[in-house]
């Protein structure tokens, strides 16, 4: 019982911080912040594998600089998405999309994991049925021989 | 000259693989017969023998072709496409010799040379049991390989074609970014030492299969080779993401870019099989899966090179046109049909004769570590491939990056953080609840303490502060393990360092540098903030706390190789940093230098994002804050260190021919019985 009170407790102090830490938010994000979130969201349409944050490219820095003027002007991120979205397409967001033929790539991952666990359980499930083997009154005799010379 | 020279080699190489191919096989096949019937096996093993010798005459057209090709790429002889295509009188000489692995055809000469000394590395250490099919069948294997990679040479990625027409007086360069930074001659080494290293244990995994000596010798033979494959692919993997964090100028270390994935796809499942190796070792069973696991992370190297190097990642579409895609493509397909046919035909050998008792065991935790690991590589390998499948089917075009794979990974990397805590303290076959409250305890309340201090200190966040939390357990329970081993290695009179060294111990000294990694990543992705600064000479900008001067332009710099425009910046009042922006003579584009403050709680990492046009104009300053940066970097140190420990032969723990003794202790005293009463069987020796 009192093993088990060491755990509740370090159990409550961990669930007590992480509220703590999930819940009080600092400040609002700054407009710094938000021109970086939304960037990061979109591939740099001249470059290979970086995002428009990252890259140094003048077709990304020209988008930031159009990020940055609409965060300025006060425009909510939906809106600049939006924007975004009918300026340059929603293949530049490097988030696929959840829905047809894309969704694909967030469906399979979660698929296998699921399978491959079913699998396991399933394989555990068909290791416990087995009987364990039969031990004959021959076998045991030979073990307690065994024993018996090496004492 | 230096053509026909490096012709030459790659001719002697590819001729001697396809010879030494010939005789082992011819050799296997007599010795099967001869055996058969009973008559007299020298024969057979002479050719053996000589099929084995034929791996120094391919390490000899390595050598020959990278000679050539650095004497060509030093000499600056422009008559070798090659070279005008990818050198320059004005590049300095360090990475002059690192342009043999600035493109394709060149580092396919560091693959055949990097393979070809695995070779025969393997040809002398197992020379004793030259005439042992399986060494034969292994050696045989790596030799196809290594025709292979020859032949890439004289077909389709032929690195000593001449220029035609007059030969240009000088070339290009390698690319800018490619000779900026000293990193560039060793990260790519070592990921080719990494990647091609692979190739023995899958050799071996090869050659069980073929001679149906499935059981665990191959596992034993290999494993120092695995482990020294996969040391340098980490090193190979965590050097690239340094160079690309000091020299990309974004102030990340990890895109989750192709390139990357290719070389993290074979990373991911050979620590998988790693892990579930030691199930087989200690209980026989898993055969299946392991092979198959040494066989995808061979695979895997071949693909990654196949979408790095055929550029069917610009599209599908443009994938035959160069020739080098259809080859390893196909070098793909048929290894793994090869594989999937020869575990087949195998199939009633490799049949597991135990089970699994519990769930809550050290192998159910290999197994729940294998299916965390083999869903990662899924996710990786997916989200790489996945905007080709679209493409293909649906002619649309679609990205996926970095905030796909972070999300789907995150939970992954989760699960692997709180398996590294659990799983150390799980004793073979069954845990109990009682033991595992008592061997965790600790670590859990060190865990704690981290989220404690973290949410004190002022980190927010769920995602970050779990994985501070569970990265605090499982160093604790590593720890925890050392702790022990050192001790019991005093206790029987042993050296400290003696419960260092082995497999166990090294592999906890891998899960510290883990989860400095781990956490290092969580706290710099979770925690950075940037901004660019648009200031006049002696102005200053903030950025989360940290206070940035601009004290102007130093005059321009030209060293030969480039123009360096720096400016001078000044971090918090204190030491002055010169990020820059480099022209290189034949680029269009400036490649930019970052400077970095690099703390022990923070990097403060600035880049020139635009020079001034006149003096005493204002320059655009980017200044990157991210926490814990530099402990990604310890962190792959002490992987590495790691490694070698656990590769270090450490005391005998138990007696060679009962694998599940207890440990075999040196005061003679406690040693309950002379091993010459157990006979061995005759299979272990």
């Amino acid at each position: 019982m009192r093993r088990w009170l060491a755990w509740l407790l370090l159990g409550v102090v961990v669930g007590a911080a992480l509220v703590v830490g999930a819940r009080s938010d600092p400040a609002p994000p700054s407009n710094a912040e938000r021109i970086a979130d939304l960037a990061a969201e979109l591939r740099c349409p001249t470059c290979r594998g970086q995002s428009v944050l990252d890259s140094n490219a003048p077709a990304a820095a020209a988008i930031r600089t159009e990020i940055a003027r609409r965060v300025d002007e006060g425009q909510s991120d939906d809106e600049i998405v939006a924007y975004l979205d009918s300026r340059y397409g929603e293949s530049l967001r490097l988030t696929p999309p959840s829905t047809g033929l894309a969704s694909l790539v967030w469906v399979l991952p979660v698929a296998g994991v699921v399978v491959a666990c079913a699998g396991v359980a399933l394989a555990f499930r068909r290791w416990r049925a087995d009987p364990p083997p039969e031990v004959s009154d021959d076998d045991r005799q030979r073990v307690r021989r065994a024993l018996g010379q090496e004492r | 000259m230096n053509a026909a020279l490096g012709s030459a080699g790659v001719t002697l190489g590819f001729a001697a693989s396809v010879l030494g191919v010939l005789a082992l096989a011819v050799g296997l096949r007599r010795r099967r017969t001869a055996s058969a019937r009973g008559t007299a096996l020298v024969e057979a093993e002479g050719l053996l023998r000589l099929g084995r010798s034929f791996a120094w005459l391919v390490l000899a057209g390595a050598v020959v072709a990278t000679v050539a090709m650095e004497i060509a790429l030093v000499t600056h002889d422009f008559s070798l496409a090659y070279v005008a295509n990818n050198g320059s009188r004005s590049t300095p000489l360090l990475y002059t010799v690192a342009s043999l692995w600035s493109a394709l055809e060149g580092s396919i000469i560091l693959w055949a040379l990097v393979l070809s000394g695995f070779l025969v590395a393997l040809v002398r250490r197992f020379a004793d049991r030259a005439a042992d099919p399986l060494v034969a069948w292994a050696t045989l294997t790596m030799l196809v390989v290594a025709a292979f990679f020859f032949a890439l040479m004289l077909g389709p990625a032929d690195p000593f074609t001449t220029v035609a027409g007059p030969v240009p007086v000088d070339g290009p360069g390698p690319n800018p970014l490619l000779q900026n930074h000293p990193l560039m001659a060793v990260h790519p080494p070592m990921l080719y030492l990494g990647y091609v290293g692979f190739t023995v244990p899958f050799a071996f995994a090869v050659a069980a299969l073929v001679t149906g000596r499935v059981g665990e010798g191959w596992l034993a033979a290999t494993r120092r080779w695995t482990l020294l494959a996969w040391g340098f692919l980490t090193a190979g993997i965590v050097l690239g993401a340094w160079w690309s964090y000091e020299v990309l100028g974004w102030g990340g270390f990890w895109a989750w870019d192709p390139v990357e994935n290719a070389s993290f796809l074979p990373w991911l499942t050979g620590t998988a099989y790693l892990h579930s190796v030691m199930v087989q070792q200690r209980r026989g069973m898993l055969r299946v899966w392991n092979l198959s696991l040494l066989a995808a992370t061979f695979c895997l190297t071949i693909l990654g090179t196949f979408l790095t190097r055929s550029g069917v990642l610009d599209s599908v579409h443009s994938f035959t046109e160069s020739p080098i895609g259809p080859w390893l493509l196909s070098f793909f397909g048929i290894t793994v049909a090869v594989v999937l046919g020869l575990i087949g035909w195998r199939g009633d050998r490799l049949r597991a004769p135990g089970s699994i008792d519990a769930p809550v065991s050290r192998e159910g935790a290999f197994l729940a570590n294998n299916v965390v690991f083999a869903a990662f590589a899924f996710v990786v390998l997916l989200g790489t491939v996945f905007p080709l499948l679209v493409e293909a089917v649906n002619d649309e075009r679609i990205a996926v990056g970095t905030p796909y794979f972070n999300r789907m990974t995150m939970p992954l990397g989760m699960v692997l953080l709180f398996l590294m805590a659990v799983a150390p303290a799980l004793p073979w076959r069954k845990a109990s609840g009682e033991l595992l409250r008592t061997r965790l305890q600790w670590p859990a309340w060190a865990g704690a303490a981290v989220v404690v201090a973290a949410v004190a200190a002022g980190a927010r966040g769920l995602a970050p502060l779990v994985a501070f939390g569970l990265g605090g357990f499982a160093a604790a329970a590593a720890v925890r393990q050392l702790v022990l081993a050192v001790g019991a290695s005093r206790r029987r009179g042993g050296s400290a360092v003696a419960g260092l060294v082995g497999r166990a111990n090294g592999g906890m000294v891998v899960h510290l540098g883990v989860v400095l990694v781990a956490v290092a990543f969580a706290a710099a992705s979770s925690y950075a903030s940037s901004d660019e600064l648009r200031l006049e000479p002696g102005r200053s900008g903030t950025v989360a706390g940290h206070t940035v001067t601009y004290l102007g332009m130093n005059p321009p710099a030209d060293d030969g190789q480039k123009t360096t425009f720096a400016a001078r910046v000044q971090v918090d009042g204190d030491q002055v940093y010169e990020p820059a922006l480099n022209r290189f003579p034949n680029a269009t584009q400036t490649i930019g230098t970052p400077s970095v403050r690099t703390g022990v709680r923070e990097d403060v990492y600035l880049t020139l994002v635009a020079a001034p046009e006149q003096p005493g104009d204002p320059a655009v300053i980017g200044v990157i804050i991210q926490p814990l940066v530099v402990w990604l970097w310890i962190g792959g140190g002490v992987m590495a260190l790691g490694t070698v420990l656990a590769a270090w032969p450490g005391e005998r723990r138990r007696r060679p021919i009962q694998p599940a003794s207890e440990p075999a202790l040196r005061t003679p005293a406690r040693d309950p019985d002379p091993p010459a009463e157990v006979p061995a069987p005759a299979g272990m020796a």
